[in-house]
């Protein structure tokens, strides 16, 4: 029943996050080049998330857990190396920008920065991790 | 770790994913653990010997680290 409320509810924000995506790209008008890159991150996420939803929808129809002591280890570790991620693309991504491109990077920007790295670094750990099954 | 799961599961004629379903974990860890990709809690390592019949020791060929 735990294994149930965890898909429905990553099932939840998936969907979210695709109507709000969805709103975002019908309501843009014409989407510049610098908005493609942002965009194309969130739909990696999304198509990640749903893969892990779909594997643990798998498992919960073959009678096996969704999730097993092995699996929240590497969440764990996932889960620490995207909150890493994210500390350092707020302090480096202005920093670099400034650095590189004589930008000022504005406040709304470095968060999505930050949003996009920490979860991007997730996706990719978790996923590397539990193919590696380490 | 060297494990002896393959072999005592194959003696019992079980197949990964009824070796998992016994122990309540998924397949992949069954596979890994088998690898000896992974090193389990000590619960799961019980779990795992109990399902085959056999005790931790039996089960997980601990080599010394000669290097450490």
């Amino acid at each position: 029943m735990k294994d149930i409320k965890g898909i429905l509810l990553g099932l939840g924000i998936v969907a979210a996050v695709i109507v709000t995506l969805s709103f975002y790209v019908l309501n843009a008008g014409n989407i510049e080049l610098d908005e493609i890159f942002p965009i194309g991150i969130v739909l990696i996420l999304i198509g990640s998330a749903m893969y892990i939803l779909w594997d643990r929808i798998k498992n919960v129809k073959k009678g096996l857990p969704a999730q097993d002591e092995r699996l929240k280890l590497t969440n764990y570790k996932a889960c620490s190396y995207g909150f890493i991620a994210s500390i350092w693309s707020a302090v480096g991504a202005p920093l670099l920008s400034g650095i590189l491109f004589d930008y000022e990077m504005p406040g709304h920007y470095v968060t999505a920065v930050v949003v996009l790295c920490g979860g991007l670094t997730f996706m990719v750990s978790y996923l590397y991790l539990a193919w590696k099954g380490k | 770790m060297k494990t002896r799961i393959k072999e005592l599961r194959a003696r019992y004629d079980l197949t990964q994913e009824d070796l998992a379903k016994r122990v309540g974990v998924r397949r992949e860890t069954i596979l890994f653990l088998e690898k000896g990709k992974y090193n389990p809690s000590l619960k799961l390592a019980y779990d795992v010997a109990k399902a085959l019949k056999t005790t931790i020791d039996e089960l997980f060929i601990f080599e010394d680290d000669q290097n450490g």
